[in-house]
């Protein structure tokens, strides 16, 4: 914990320059708290990077935001980290997240809180989570591009709230090794740019096979899908799910996402009109599988190998208790603690059938949601067993908003509780949970849309665009075609 | 950065831990810890006594205890000896660990062997668990496995699953063991035993074997090495941490503590046979749990049940137990105890308990209430393991000989009793056989046309090797790796022998003259004779006569005892005079005895 401030002091030092941002607001980047760890040499290269602090580097410490990790410096870089420096990327630092990724605020850091550049009656707005310190780097202009992860939306929250581009493509496609694991089977590695091209030229020098990585889509698989027949015309057929109309939407948002998909319509392309009747059940799914998988994958620190260790004897003889109960009490923040007592609990004997095998049930249900609406068949499913897909009835895209509403200030953050929290990941967590490529775009507010909204606000609004697995090239496509109608 | 708070990770970890961290603050009080330790049968000293007993040396101790306890119960066969055991039935069930042999460890290529056992140098970033590594299956590790399987007669699943089994300790780096417990690779196999396997009588109930049925087979990691440097100081060593191990689970088919303990020694020695594993229980490679229970006969117990057997008295299990007296003498101890409780109108608890050796009676580790939860959930990490029949047909049909069939084999083609044959698969790793085989062949080549048929030269190269190689080297103190002699010397002594150049105490005095050669190159068995003029210079047939008169003018008595009282055994006393007599060399014992009779008249 020391370590990571201390890092983050002597970068901020050489960053106490003010920049403009938006051509109006001053900002004063230092008190975004967007990196945790900066490299000394200022990089003139045009193509720099910043990579969320739970990827990991050999030549800066990796915290994940953690006190257990304090002062973590890791023998190996990841592999996405090494593709970039082989493809002639320039990574200047590691940034801010919510402890491990888990958060959607990226208030739960060891480092402190991230603040968005943009801000609500003098009070900053909360960037998103959990990649908040990758988009506020991307945002205020400090990085060309940025590397986060998303595991229940954590790339594309932040994107929305902070006005950038952010991608989740389908698991499986971007290697994990070297990506601190929160969930496991959910966690991807996401890219976040100010423009869908700059994400599109970044994935494609990632999107490889590593065999390091034993979840990494092989070959076979990759050829499967780059061989997916599909007959699409030049017209689209976007899904418009009927579940995600739901009442708590921001008129704003409601707005911004009608007015994108009439731009849709009038340029010739077919708003459907789908059913993902599973939605409801899919954020409890999530509460229930991310933290049971965090409360296994988190096991391991123990302040033994490496990591902070509490020096003190801690171990309990009448508790039975390891000798490190104590260091894990103190090393985990709150909300870290909170998610592994609670996957714990669900993996436990006794609630293990209740909790954990019915998430995972359901967790089939939301992907078979998807593959009966989808034009385009699961590559990742036998033939056979492709019995959903609907001849000429299917849709290519789904569009949806990102959040359900505009980016609250850090103070109304304070408010929340852990389940309002939540709620922000209800329209992003549907894809994770299926493995799907996602990506959020901004959609810029009209001037009668901003009205109310002052100078120094977002003014943007997040929209998402689901496509089948494997399906991340169109994804990207239709993404860019939104970003084209918008006359960027 | 703040260098001195930068830790990087130590992959040498040995380093880290020796380093000068006050030992107050890394190390727990010592009660927890040695309580920790104990209740996984760690020691609290580097295991040296324990390594340093060869199985040779365990069977050959096993056996001598094997008979003298026959002896003392004298007719009274276990099961009888104790009356209360005509009232209740002893079900148990085993789960042995074994380490798989293999080059790489399950989940990463870091190697099994090597680096002289320098602490820490075999781990790979997985194996310690550092921050973003996965587990990536080691394919060459399903080999020995596979092997394992079809020995024990196993059906080998197409699909089978890993999970995650959790729990704390630091020899647990991850947090959890990778196991297959609830989707193993292989089902439901058999290990058959015979009376010579060590199962009693009562249990074969005139039956030739039993077969034990084997629930499954699964594939997990092992844990780290901790070793105690006291007062209190732990070292952690990751080489072993994450090395394949199977675990197999035996039905409970067991209704006896000698039987427990024949069925561990089979398995292991199957597992050794097919090369699925290498160490032995003595080595630490090799561990068990059994679970026990009893029931008033004819009754169905407390009802209870566990892999799919029911019916039983409530178990309990006892961990850890490293050798096969342990398994015996565990068992025997718990069943004793938990009749004990029922017979005082007691309840058995569902308990795990731990056992010492040279205990009375088991102890309690940790109730029901106490158990750990595993909190089970399987890695998503990984793929679910495909096996095809295809390599499942190929592993079949490159499978080295079980042993049962080899000890078959021996028998038919050496023509050695079961109890040879049987000793000489199990000693020495099967060095023992090789070296056997590898002599009479050599024997049979040697003595070209006039050979006699192969069971009397497997006999004789058996018997030279088992008994007479046997004996000089235990008296001699010389392990069987020592052992200089090479079966071409072996197989010279014999075929001299065999065409009556030498003596049979010659050949003996010889094969003791070889262990003590160390010069190199040594000289041929031929040389030896030669030079040491060992050669057999028959005497005329007047030679033994005059030897023999001259024998007899000496012993009136003997004579008389011979010609009068009819003693006929004394004329051997004579033969054995005249080998004696003669010049070394000389004098052959079957041809002295022919010249005897006659001039003894009898």
């Amino acid at each position: 914990m020391l370590s990571a401030r201390f890092c983050w002091r002597r970068a901020s030092r050489s960053l106490q320059s003010t920049v403009r941002h938006n051509g109006t607001t001053p900002i004063l980047l230092g008190a975004l708290n967007a990196a945790i760890s900066r490299y000394d040499t200022s990089s003139e290269a045009l193509k720099t990077i910043a990579i969320k602090d739970n990827i990991v580097t050999k030549d800066l410490p990796t915290t994940a935001a953690s006190g257990i990790l304090a002062g973590y410096t890791s023998p190996f870089d990841a592999t996405v980290v090494k593709l970039l420096r082989h493809n002639g990327y320039s990574i200047i630092s590691k940034t801010n997240l919510d402890e491990f990724g888990m958060g959607s605020h990226t208030k739960h850091s060891a480092a402190g809180p991230t603040l968005n550049p943009y801000s609500r009656g003098g009070v900053r707005l909360s960037p998103g989570g959990s990649s908040g310190g990758s988009a506020v780097e991307v945002a205020a202009g400090q990085s060309w591009a940025a590397l986060g992860t998303d595991t229940g939306g954590s790339v594309r929250l932040p994107a929305a709230y902070t006005g950038t581009v952010g991608f989740k493509p389908s698991y499986g496609l971007l290697s994990r090794w070297g990506v601190i694991q929160y969930a496991n089977s959910l966690d991807t590695v996401g890219i976040l740019a100010k423009t869908v091209r700059d994400v599109r030229n970044i994935f494609s020098d990632l999107n490889k096979y590593d065999e390091q990585d034993p979840t990494s889509l092989p070959p076979s698989i990759r050829n499967r899908i780059s061989t997916n027949p599909h007959h699409r015309s030049s017209t689209l057929r976007v899904g418009i799910p009927t579940e995600y109309n739901i009442t708590e939407l921001h008129p704003l948002v409601r707005s911004a996402y009608t007015r994108t998909l009439q731009h849709l319509q009038s340029a010739g392309h077919k708003i459907a009109p789908i059913s993902l009747p599973t939605t409801k059940e899919a954020l409890s799914t999530y509460y229930v599988l991310a933290p049971a998988e965090a409360s296994s994958n988190l096991a391991k620190y123990d302040g033994v190998r490496y990591g902070q260790r509490t020096r003190d004897p801690d171990s309990l003889p009448k508790e039975n208790l390891p000798l490190y109960a104590k260091t894990r009490g103190e090393g985990f923040g709150e909300e870290v603690r909170r998610r592994i007592l609670l996957g714990a609990y669900t993996l436990s004997s006794e609630s293990m059938d209740n909790y954990f095998i019915q998430a995972q049930k359901v967790r089939r249900l939301v992907q078979r949601d998807f593959d009966s609406v989808f034009a385009l068949r699961n590559p990742l499913l036998d033939d056979h067993v492709d019995r959903y897909a609907r001849d000429g009835q299917g849709v290519d895209v789904i569009v949806t908003p990102t959040a359900p509403t505009l980016p609250v200030t850090v103070e109304e953050v304070k408010q929340q509780s852990s389940i309002e929290s939540y709620m922000n990941d209800v329209f992003t967590v549907p894809a994770s949970l299926a493995g799907l490529p996602a990506i959020s775009v901004p959609i810029r507010l009209v001037d009668e849309e901003a009205a109310d909204l002052e100078e120094t606000d977002v003014r943007s609004v997040g929209v998402q665009i689901l496509g089948q697995f494997g399906d991340d090239e169109n994804v990207l496509n239709v993404a860019r075609l939104i970003e084209e109608q918008q006359g960027r | 950065m703040n260098s001195s708070k930068l830790r990087t990770a130590p992959l040498h970890l040995s380093r880290a831990l020796h380093s000068s961290v006050p030992t107050s603050s890394r190390v727990p009080r010592a009660c927890i810890v040695s309580k920790w330790l104990s209740s996984r049968n760690f020691t609290a000293a580097p295991p040296l006594a324990q390594e340093s007993i060869p199985l040779r040396k365990h069977l050959k101790d096993e056996a001598k205890r094997k008979k003298a306890e026959a002896k003392n119960n004298g007719v009274v066969k276990e099961g009888k000896g104790d009356p209360r055991l005509d009232n209740w039935e002893l079900t148990v069930g085993v789960e042995i660990h074994a380490e798989l042999n293999t080059a790489c460890k399950l989940f990463s290529n870091a190697p099994t062997e090597g680096s002289d056992g320098v602490a820490n140098s075999r781990v790979a970033p997985f194996d310690a668990a550092l921050p973003g590594t996965q587990p990536q299956f080691q394919v060459a590790t399903l080999l020995p496995a596979l092997r394992a399987a079809i020995a024990l007669d196993c059906e080998v699943q197409r699909k089978s699953g890993w999970d995650r089994k959790h729990y704390f300790h630091w020899d647990q780096p991850n947090g959890y063991q990778i196991t297959q417990y609830y989707e193993p690779f292989a089902k439901n196999g058999t290990v058959s035993l015979l009376a010579s396997d060590g199962v009693p009588a009562t249990d074969l109930n005139g039956a030739d074997s039993i077969n034990i049925g084997i629930k499954q087979i699964q594939m997990e990691q092992d844990t780290a090495k901790t070793t105690h440097h006291p007062p209190s100081t732990y070292h952690v060593d990751l080489n072993r941490a994450g090395h394949p191990l199977i675990e197999v689970i035996t039905l409970p088919h067991i209704h006896s503590p000698q039987t427990a303990a024949a069925v561990v020694r089979k398995i292991q020695s199957v597992l050794r046979g097919v090369d699925a594993c290498v160490t032995g229980m003595e080595l630490g490679g090799l561990r068990a749990d059994v679970n026990v229970s009893v029931r008033e006969r004819g009754t169905e117990g407390t009802g209870s049940s566990y892999s799919g057997v029911s019916g039983l008295g409530q178990r309990t299990e006892i961990k850890n137990l490293s050798s096969f007296k342990a398994v015996e003498d565990a068992i025997i101890a718990e069943r004793d105890r938990q009749i004990a409780v029922l017979e005082a109108g007691g309840v058995i608890e569902g308990e795990t308990r731990g056992w010492t050796l040279g205990a009375k009676e088991t102890t309690r580790l940790r109730g029901k209430e106490g158990e750990v939860d595993y909190r089970y959930m399987p890695d998503a990490d990984l793929p679910p393991l495909v096996i095809g029949s295809d390599l499942v047909d190929h592993v079949r049909s490159t499978m080295p000989e079980l042993p049962d069939e080899t000890v078959g084999r021996v028998q038919k083609q050496y023509g050695l009793t079961v109890k040879d044959a049987k000793t000489i698969v199990d000693l020495d790793e099967g060095d023992r056989l090789e070296f056997m085989e590898e002599t009479a062949e050599l024997v049979t080549h040697g003595l070209g046309d006039q050979s006699l048929d192969q069971l009397k030269i497997g006999k004789l190269v058996g018997n030279w090797i088992l008994h007479e190689l046997g004996g000089l080297l235990s008296s001699n103190e010389i392990s069987w790796n020592n052992m200089p002699i090479t079966p071409t010397e072996l197989a010279d002594i014999l075929i001299n022998l065999q065409n009556k150049q030498i003596t049979g105490r010659v050949a003996k005095q010889l094969l003791n003259g070889l262990l003590e050669i160390s010069t190199s190159p040594r000289p041929s068995v031929d040389r030896l004779i030669d030079d040491g003029n060992l050669r057999l210079r028959p005497l005329s047939e007047e030679g033994y006569e005059a030897l023999a008169t001259q024998i007899m003018d000496e012993s009136p008595d003997m004579v008389a005892a011979v010609r009068e009282k009819g003693q006929k055994g004394k004329v051997m006393w004579f033969v054995g005079q005249m080998v004696r007599r003669g010049e070394e060399g000389t004098v052959e014992p079957e041809k002295a005895r022919q010249v005897l009779e006659r001039l003894l008249g009898s």
